[in-house]
């Protein structure tokens, strides 16, 4: 007696495998992320409320919680009413165009996302500029505190105008810490140096990146603080542009001073870890004042490739031969040489970038160095023009 | 196996003779095809790019020792490989890799390039029924060692979230330094086992077609391997010729 025949025996044993190999797609899932990508307002009077266009409009990085819209001090913001662009799906609280008084500070939007799962809050303010009322501005480093986020490596506030913090200090170390996120605080690049030339200092040591860090070409880090933004978006894949280098700056520098030690180290390795014993590791401090913006307004930022390089570069202070100090510490003074003339007008209106950069080795931005290399840097003073 | 529990322990040689004197000898010669995958397609990934057919030849010997006039057991010793090489669109895949006491955690959405390979000593052991002479179908477990193996590819064309959803957005591209290579060969599972069913068409006397289709039951990765969410199964199905040489 025959159960089966013989087409059926096969087309089981062929639904079987058709089984095993083909795959059945699911439904898509919803998005489980929750940003504010842009933040933006329209204003019917734009002088009235801002100093230029670029100012309205504001990027904002995946690492960011404060977005901070910079206006007039006599602005208007008792029913200022900011858009928000967000991640496809998700939802925001309160909702993008809504007026909220911000005089009272800043107000707290929520963002959930499409499925529902995560959210992010984020603090907006508009920040009524004060302005420096003294020709020199003082970075002493002291003020500085675990990452928000993973309480793993330092972040560096500034003092602005009225005594509250600013953000405007920027370091590689959150890359490093995607490849090192096992590491201690004082095992980053950059990091604090408890006895300063006066209180706390900032310490930077070429590290390296490990074997994730080598997996993605990159086998160093140098240590790095600058007046900018460090977007690590590009950082895999042009590295150079992560470091958004410069914050709108309204006097016009003149000198840049402060103290630093230099130890470097060996061997001198390239960007594939190539040793090069002929080589000796430098430091690098300097600063850039330059035009943010293109001649139709639109914002322009110095990058890694050419903070030094680029035409719209207005003045540059840099340290030369930052070299073996033997564990002394030296005063660097240094004028900044201007090459083109400063327009008062533009530089009221916050169309300049001025940003100020340390780093343990000077070739770090192409990853060579060597590991080890130590900057320490404190007591930094910017001296500006006085206003008449 | 009621087959094997005839075998004699005292007979001596000329019971040995009997038992093996109508034992079935095949030799097989396959091709085949198939995944390294978890079980059920996770919602994650979301589009086959690319299937790149791979070097997948099976081949052996088995051995039916019939227990009766439809049934019969099958040991065999098979060599052959179980590879694939897919490209994948993902969709918030979680990863995590660990190396050298260093993590990195993220969420992933872009493409993903796998390639997986396993060349084993397959023993199956399966139960046969017989239904005519021309068609067999064989059922069973079967164990697999390792000789050689791997798992590397890479991520790319996309972006990760650093931890989880919310945390820092960077992009991966196509380039060998700006993408997430992994290789994780070190972590595949050396001793394998799973089910195996098949089926036998011999046409003639001597040559036959064969089917099979072989569901591993252990992960492809030891069980310590926290990258990846989903457990990963080698699921292949083979066909071949058969020559019945006994």
């Amino acid at each position: 007696m025959k159960f089966f025949n013989h087409n059926t025996i096969v087309a089981v044993a062929l639904v079987a495998l058709a089984t095993a190999t083909t795959s059945c797609f699911k439904d898509e899932p919803l998005n489980a992320e929750c940003d504010i990508e842009k933040a933006w307002v329209h204003v019917d009077d734009l002088e009235a409320s801002f100093y230029n266009a670029n100012d309205t409009l504001l990027n904002v990085l995946s690492t960011e919680d404060k977005i901070v819209f910079t206006m007039r001090d006599d602005a208007d913001v008792t029913a200022f009413a900011p858009q928000f662009k967000i991640t496809a799906g998700a939802t925001i609280t309160p909702t993008s165009g809504s007026a909220h008084d911000f005089s009272k500070g800043p107000v707290t939007y929520i963002v959930t996302s499409q499925d529902g799962k995560w959210s992010r809050k984020y603090s907006v303010s508009c920040n009524r500029m004060a302005r420096y009322t003294t020709s020199v501005i003082d970075f002493d480093f002291e003020h500085f505190e675990l990452d928000k986020d993973y309480h793993k490596f330092y972040v560096w506030h500034n003092v602005l105008p009225d005594g509250s913090l600013g953000n405007d200090w920027a370091t590689g170390n959150y890359g490093f810490y995607i490849a090192n996120s096992n590491s201690a605080a004082n095992e980053y690049p950059t990091f604090v140096l408890e006895n300063g030339y006066d209180g706390h200092g900032v310490q930077f040591v070429t590290r390296d990146t490990g074997p994730m860090g080598h997996t993605f070409g990159k086998p160093i880090a140098a240590g790095n603080l600058f007046l900018g933004k460090f977007n690590m978006l590009a950082g895999l894949m042009q590295p150079l542009k992560a470091t958004e280098f410069g914050i709108p700056f309204t006097q016009k520098p003149i000198r840049l001073s402060g103290y630093y030690q230099y130890s470097p180290s060996a061997p001198f390795t390239d960007k594939n870890f190539v040793e090069h014993p002929e080589r000796i590791d430098a430091g690098d401090i300097y600063s850039v004042l330059y035009i943010n913006h293109d001649r139709n307004g639109n914002p322009i930022v110095l990058y890694g490739d050419n903070v030094l390089s680029s035409d719209n570069i207005v003045a540059v202070a840099r340290v030369k031969n930052v070299n073996e100090t033997n564990g002394q510490w030296v005063k660097f003074d240094i004028e900044y040489e201007y090459k083109k003339d400063i327009n008062p007008d533009i530089l009221a209106n916050r169309g300049y970038n001025l940003t100020i950069v340390f780093s343990s080795s000077i070739e770090g931005a192409s990853f060579e160095g060597a590991v080890g290399s130590t900057l320490k840097v404190d007591m930094v003073k910017l001296t500006c023009e006085e206003k008449e | 196996m009621s087959a094997w529990a005839i075998m004699p322990n005292d007979g001596g040689c000329q019971n040995l003779k009997n038992f093996f004197r109508n034992v079935e000898g095949y030799g097989r010669l396959g091709y085949s095809i198939g995944g390294t995958a978890p079980m059920g397609m996770p919602s994650e990934i979301r589009k086959l790019n690319k299937f790149i057919l791979q070097p997948n030849v099976a081949f052996g010997a088995d051995f039916i020792k019939p227990a009766s006039e439809r049934w019969g057991v099958l040991a065999g010793i098979h060599f052959e490989n179980k590879a694939m090489h897919i490209d994948a669109d993902v969709k918030s895949y979680h990863m995590e890799v660990t190396q050298d006491g260093q993590s990195m955690e993220g969420v992933f959405t872009g493409k993903n390039d796998s390639h997986a390979f396993q060349w084993t000593f397959t023993i199956p052991i399966q139960a046969v029924f017989k239904f005519s002479d021309k068609w067999k179908l064989k059922f069973g477990p079967y164990f697999s060692y390792l000789t050689s193996c791997g798992f590397d590819g890479f991520a790319y064309d996309g972006y990760i979230r650093v931890n989880d959803p919310t945390g820092a957005k960077v992009l991966l591209g196509t380039d060998e330094k700006e993408r997430g290579n992994y290789d994780f060969k070190d972590d595949v599972r050396k001793v394998q086992w799973g089910m195996g069913l098949g089926v036998d068409y011999f046409f003639a006397r001597r040559f036959g077609i064969y089917a099979d289709l072989n569901w591993g039951l252990s992960g492809f990765f030891k069980s310590s391997f926290k990258t990846l969410d989903q457990t990963l199964y080698p699921i292949y199905g083979t066909i071949g010729i058969a020559y019945r040489f006994k």
